[in-house]
């Protein structure tokens, strides 16, 4: 074996060949280190350093050589033998490195932009750590001037309030003082005048008085004189003398008396000394503030004096980097960090996207060419929120992406750190890769401190440390999983950036390794859920939220509302877990009758999984640290003892919880439990625990298996126990009440923490992870399967209960399925024609439903019956079906090895007779197929999926321009198709569809057109080309055929969907962009319902349409969100038999389940690498037993739930 | 600073764990290129049972170019001379990549056990080589004698 080795070993390198190229002497070397080394520009020439000959070099250069191709395919083959992981700089060129011009894999330097290899790199962040140690001094040394300024604005405060409220006082003295006269004043002139009225009054009365008096005693005089003066009268001498005295008075008195009326005409008049107005108006004005400018205040301009500008190249770079970036800035000044979230990496210059990503296509007039380059390079941090699956089909964000003159993403605003309101600036220990960061240093002191609570088993040692980021970006795609709605929120890019490559981590699971690295989903609270993704945020420049993996997704979110988990994990771990536990569902007391022990453990352990886990995500992307590694050997048990989960949460050891516990009080501090909390789903931390407790689950997993009998009551009623429980306790988001339940507790709290945030940000992707089965993706991928098949038989012996039970429910399944076939013939197309197009449909379908009808007793075999339930079709007449097929299909569709075939087909009847309590149960991973490559039962980038008679996985291997076909097992079967525009070839193909008869229909989306393969995959036809026609297509994505064997295609950027016979006669199209009811905007997949309802899931528009099959729309259901029954570019689409629609919801990274009238009924996923986790939901698909198998595009694998 | 590129990495690794019989090679501590070398004279040869120093060092275009090899410890051979340089074809012109540090010194120890006096460093010794070769062997015993053992 070493001779071996030392034959695919370079002389000159001493390193294995790459690439190696044959002289003509027959020697062979590396084309790019060591050739070029041999070159001889003068005379150009090489000499062969083994032989000596001399050989004049092509006109290509060195290139031009041959390559020796048996050398390559030996590499390839010794490296498929040993299992080694491809070389993590295969691909890459070898550059030279700007700054030491030495020959080395370079990586672009975030701070001067140019491309330098390692070493440079790390001596260059020394300097930029230098700097900032050195600015930091300064900082701290100008800091006291701000405290200084601190001081003054205090005592300022203090000094401006005594003296307003001195000059208040003064105010109300004089208002105090003028009120006084004024009333005085007043009062006094009233006084007056009432007074003088007083007297005169009184002497008017007095003289009026007076006067009658008079007058009535002078005219009584008068009359007595008139009447008694006379001489009947005797009056004597005197009286008549006094009498005419008296008269003569009264004469003299009238005389007289002379009123003067001048006296008491006087009128008392009021005057003004001063003008009135006047007056009223100097009060009114009568006094006024004064201020003036306090010197107190210390001036501007200081800024500089304290510290001294280094005048570094460092610093200029910066300086010239933000100019650069503040000149494009458009709204905002200059923010800090340009715009970018903290730690993210400008994105690279633009190149020309290739087509092995099947990333990016530079299709004219779809996109800028920034799209796809931006979306195709990603920062290890940065998670894309883009559609960018959508390879460049989006015309909407290229317009966003257009008012950018740099690529740069500007946003107005940041990260969802503090910042300050002064400066802008973050506070650093708020941004979520910071908080990562520090935890992860900590953890790993921590960590060395203590050994590490190793199981068992040996750990792997960690490959690769750390892929170069060249190769991810080249690598990661862009998650298509969220979509920015703010261009702020940049979510934790990181989670679907890097499609973990198994290489990486070997036989880690990929959850811990993953480098999420979030092609940030913009800015917004990382991308799918976590990962926003904004446009900009394709960018690296997106701010990472969270600390690339999986935090990615959450952005740092200020707990507002939720206070009280927080505190609480913070506060007292085990009591919060233990009250998170309490908090959980009653079920999981139920569930776990002796093991109530364990449910505050496996809480804690969630925790401390939680943590861990999110450390290690992160981590992984960085370097291998030891933090991961106590999660890693758990990841490897769990792929052999991933059936454990439920069984095994039970009877999880204590030992491992209790190690577990310490750590997780280290791990989960203060600051970081409500990050984490936002950033990962409980479930991530359920999921934890399980891998945790897998390390010893292994041996638990063998007298588990020899107990088997045991465990199935147990089970059984764990079993109906969990299904109370989910029924009673729905949880909240997509917190499934996973067969852990107990595992969930700490996550409840946190879920609905979480709830809470995902509310207010989007992310795209929730974190929860499942109960991962720890499915060998890691593992050699050519039986993937093997290591869970045989597992799960156990496993889903136990879960599903007793068989005997199962049958008759299985039976009983079919009846229903048997009337609802019987309700379906009354629903053919009502035949309204609305249009030309749709009456010769309808017609049409009337002609064929009638003759179809005949064709179907016929044909009753076992495949095309499980096919017809698996596409949701009606079922066929009663005596095809009936039991003993469902029984037989279940047989067959069951993904257990023949070991428990029995028990666990009748389990598996059982659950699927009770379709929602199945589903209810949905969201542990069964199994999962596939990893990247492009051999037999490797994928790139699969996204259409079907299932085809006898319950086969027929899987459109995107990139790989090929179906495959599984059988339920996830053995491969056969594929065919390869790259090309001829017949047979395809160009990334998207959806595949299976009809009654076997025939395969596939969207070849580049190409345009619709193939479609006879049942052994062999050519039949192919119909369409690109256009905007009738039977022209635009990017066809989803695609699915009904019981007639029409053909429905989700004409995906002409925004609708066609329908053609099945010989490729175009009938109908429905459709039209826009947002409204019936209007589709970028429908991605397609199904059909045995009662022809035609979902449709238009993505854009986040929203499952029904159809009828004239195109007539019925409703739609779903919103844009990450609540129970939103979505966030829901793709893949299918429904059961029974109706029940299954949704990948692509943006959240989950999967959906609805009843048939649309209401929500479960949901489960999240982002991430590990089991039951998504990087890019596709297609999706039901088999015939219950099962949903999706595709995994990021992850490069079909898993089955 | 360039880098150590990997071959020597490997190469001093491969030393260290597989060492040519006879020969030590030994990096330096402070420069990873400079190696200090120990020769043992080959069997059936006048340099029999000495130790040689020597000392290697890698240039910076190494391997495209050849290592330069000199000794340390006084030798008697037509291809060395007095200051220890040493006449070697596949240390000058005939130098390949394919080379290796083990290789040459190997080279250089069979140069020991085969000196070559018709192309020397033009010194005496060749010449004393040709026209009285036992004598030149008896000084290049007691040279070595003198010189190369525990001294």
């Amino acid at each position: 074996m070493e001779q071996f080795e030392s034959l695919l070993t370079c002389c000159v390198c001493l390193d294995r060949y790459r690439n190696p190229k044959l002289l003509p002497c027959q020697h062979s070397f590396c084309m790019e280190p060591c050739m070029d080394g041999l070159v001889d520009y003068v005379r150009r020439q090489v000499k062969c350093p083994e032989c000596r000959a001399e050989h004049r070099i092509p006109y290509q250069g060195v290139q031009g050589f041959p390559t020796n191709v048996t050398l390559q395919r030996f590499l390839e083959l010794h490296a498929n033998i040993a299992g080694e992981l491809p070389d993590p700089t295969a691909g890459q060129v070898m550059e030279r490195c700007n700054v030491c011009s030495e020959k080395a894999y370079c990586a672009p330097c975030a701070h001067c932009d140019k491309k330098v290899c390692e070493d440079c790199k790390s001596a260059h962040m020394e300097v930029l750590r230098r700097e900032i140690s050195r600015i930091n001094n300064q900082i701290r040394r100008g800091l006291n001037r701000l405290q200084d300024i601190l001081g003054v604005v205090e005592r300022n405060t203090t000094n401006l309030q005594t003296n307003c409220g001195a000059v208040a006082g003064e105010v109300d003295e004089i208002h105090k003082r003028l009120a006084k006269a004024l009333k005085d004043r007043t009062d006094f002139l009233r006084n007056e005048v009432d007074r003088y009225l007083a007297t005169e009054l009184r002497n008017l009365t007095n003289l009026k008085d007076n006067l009658e008096l008079e007058l009535s005693n002078i005219q009584s005089n008068c009359d007595l004189a008139d009447k008694y003066m006379n001489d009947d009268v005797e009056w004597e001498d005197t009286e008549l003398v006094d009498t005419k005295e008296i008269f003569l008075k009264t004469v003299e008195f009238l005389r007289n008396f002379d009123y003067e009326a001048g006296d008491y005409n006087r009128r008392v008049r009021f005057i003004m000394t001063h003008d009135p107005n006047q007056l009223v108006m100097h009060v009114a004005s009568y006094g006024e503030l004064n201020i003036t400018q306090p010197n107190a205040y210390c001036t501007g301009n200081p800024q500089t004096q304290g510290l001294t500008r280094s005048k570094s190249d460092h610093r200029l770079a910066t300086q010239f980097r933000t100019q650069e970036e503040a000149k494009g800035w458009q709204e905002n000044d200059e923010p800090v960090l340009g715009g970018r979230k903290f730690g993210e990496r400008r994105p690279p210059p633009p190149e020309k996207p290739t087509r092995d990503y099947g990333a990016t296509d530079d299709y004219s007039g779809y996109e800028s060419e920034h799209r796809p380059t931006r979306s195709r390079f990603r920062s290890r941090f940065v998670k894309s929120h883009l559609d960018n699956d959508s390879d460049s089909e989006q015309t909407t964000r290229a317009a966003k992406a257009e008012q950018h003159q740099k690529e740069k993403e500007k946003v107005t605003d940041t990260e969802d750190a503090t910042r300050g309101p002064l400066s802008g600036i973050f506070r650093l220990s708020d941004c979520p890769r910071v908080m990562q960061r520090i935890l992860d240093v900590d953890s790993g002191k921590k960590k060395e401190k203590k050994e590490p609570p190793p199981p068992p088993k040996p750990v792997q040692p960690t490959p690769q440390p750390r892929r170069p980021p060249p190769a991810q970006r080249q690598q990661s795609e862009d998650d298509e999983i969220t979509r920015l709605k703010r261009q702020n929120k940049a979510g934790a890019a990181a989670s679907s950036q890097e499609p973990e490559r198994a290489p990486v981590r070997a036989a880690e699971e990929e959850r811990s390794a993953v480098n999420r690295k979030p092609p940030t989903p913009a800015r917004e609270a990382s991308s799918d859920g976590e990962s926003d993704e904004s446009v900009g945020s394709l960018q690296r420049n997106q701010r990472k939220n969270v600390p690339a993996p999986q935090k990615p997704v959450t952005p740092v979110r200020r707990p507002s509302a939720t206070e009280t988990p927080a505190p609480h994990r913070p506060a007292a771990r085990a009591p919060s877990t233990e009250s998170s536990a309490s908090t959980e569902s009653s079920g999981s007391a139920v569930k776990h009758t002796g093991n109530e022990r364990t449910a505050p453990a496996p809480a804690t352990n969630g925790t401390a999984g939680g943590a861990q886990r999110v450390q290690s995500r992160f981590v992984g992307s960085q370097r291998p640290t030891p933090a991961p590694a106590p999660a890693e050997p758990a990841h490897e048990d769990s792929d052999t003892s991933s059936e454990e989960e439920t069984d095994s949460s039970e009877e999880s050891d204590e030992e491992p919880v209790t190690q577990r516990k310490p750590e997780s009080q280290a791990m989960a501090r203060s600051d970081i439990g409500p990050l984490l909390a936002r950033s990962t789903n409980a479930r991530n931390d359920a999921v934890e625990n399980k891998t945790k407790e897998t390390p010893t689950a292994q041996s638990r997993y063998r007298t588990r298996q020899t107990s088997q009998t045991e465990e199935e009551p147990a089970s059984r009623y764990s079993a109906a126990s969990s299904f109370s429980n989910r029924y009673g306790s729905k949880p909240r988001e997509e917190e499934p009440a996973s067969s852990l339940d107990d595992e969930t507790k700490y996550p409840t709290a946190r879920s609905r923490y979480l709830a809470l945030k995902e509310r207010r940000n989007r992310l795209a992707r929730s974190k929860s992870s499942h109960t991962g089965f720890g499915v060998g993706d890691d593992d050699d991928q050519d039986d993937p399967v093997s290591p869970t098949t045989a597992s799960p038989s156990a496993y889903l012996a136990a879960r599903y209960g007793s068989g005997t039970g199962g049958t008759e429910l299985s039976r009983s399944r079919s009846s229903h399925a048997l009337k609802s076939r019987e309700s379906s013939p009354e629903r053919p197309p009502p035949g309204e024609k609305d249009g030309a197009a749709l009456s010769s449909w309808a017609r049409y379908l009337k002609n064929k439903y009638g003759s179809r009808g005949k064709d179907r007793d016929p044909s009753s075999t076992t495949s095309s019956t499980s096919r017809r339930l698996s596409l949701g079709l009606p079922l066929r007449s009663a005596n095809e079906l009936a039991s003993s097929d469902d029984d037989s299909k279940n047989a067959a569709g069951s993904p257990i090895s023949p070991t428990a075939a029995t028990a666990a087909v009748a389990g598996f009847a059982a659950a699927g007779s009770s379709p929602r309590s199945q589903y209810m149960q949905k969201r542990r991973l069964q199994f999962s197929v596939g990893s990247r490559g492009s051999e037999p039962g490797c994928f790139t980038w699969p996204r259409g999926i079907a299932v085809g008679p006898d319950n086969t996985m027929v899987v459109a291997d995107s990139s790989n321009h090929r179906v495959q076909v599984f059988d339920s097992n996830g053995i491969f079967v056969k594929e065919f198709g390869q790259y090309g525009s001829g017949e047979g070839e395809f160009d990334c193909l998207a959806g595949v569809a299976v009809n009654r008869i076997g025939q395969y229909i596939i969207a070849d989306r580049y190409n345009h057109r619709i193939q479609v393969f006879d049942p052994q995959g062999r050519f039949l036809r192919a119909f369409g080309s690109q256009g905007t026609g009738d039977g022209k297509f635009n990017y066809p994505w989803g695609i699915t055929t009904d019981a007639l064997g029409f053909i429905y295609v989700c004409d995906k950027e002409n925004h609708r969907v066609q329908v053609f016979q099945s010989d490729g006669t175009f009938v109908g199209k429905f459709g039209s962009f826009g947002s409204k009811l019936g209007q589709l905007e970028h429908p991605h997949y397609i199904a059909v319902s045995s009662t022809n309802r035609v979902l449709v899931s238009d993505s854009n528009n986040h929203r499952i349409q029904v159809f009828d099959v004239n195109g007539r729309v019925l409703s739609s259901f779903g919103e844009e969100g990450s609540e129970d029954g939103q979505f966030k570019f829901p793709r893949g689409v299918a429904v059961d038999d029974q109706g029940y629609i299954v949704v990948a919801d692509s943006g959240n990274n989950r999967i959906q389940i609805f009843h048939p009238d649309g209401n929500f009924l479960r949901a489960f996923g999240s982002w991430g690498s590990g089991d039951g986790e998504f990087k890019g939901l596709e297609g999706i698909a039901v088999m015939s037993g219950g099962n949903i198998i999706v595709c995994d595009r990021e992850n490069h694998r079909v898993q089955v739930f | 600073m360039a880098a150590l590129p990997r071959r020597i990495i490997k190469e001093t690794q491969r030393l260290m764990q597989e060492p040519v019989p006879g020969i030590s090679a030994v990096p330096s501590e402070t420069n990873a290129r400079y190696f200090h070398v120990i020769v043992t004279g080959p069997e059936d040869s006048p340099f029999e049972g000495g130790l040689f120093k020597l000392e290697l060092f890698l240039p910076e275009d190494y391997p495209m170019s050849a290592p330069k090899v000199r000794f340390i410890t006084k030798i008697y051979h037509p291809n060395i001379d007095r200051l220890g340089r040493i006449c070697l074809d596949i240390l000058k012109d005939k130098w390949s990549p394919a080379l290796q540090i083990r290789t040459v010194l190997l080279s250089i120890q069979a140069l020991l056990s085969a000196p070559n006096p018709d192309d020397p460093l033009a010194n005496d010794v060749a010449e004393l080589w040709k026209v009285n070769e036992s004598e030149a062997i008896r000084n290049a015993k007691e040279w070595t004698r003198r010189y190369a053992m525990d001294n």
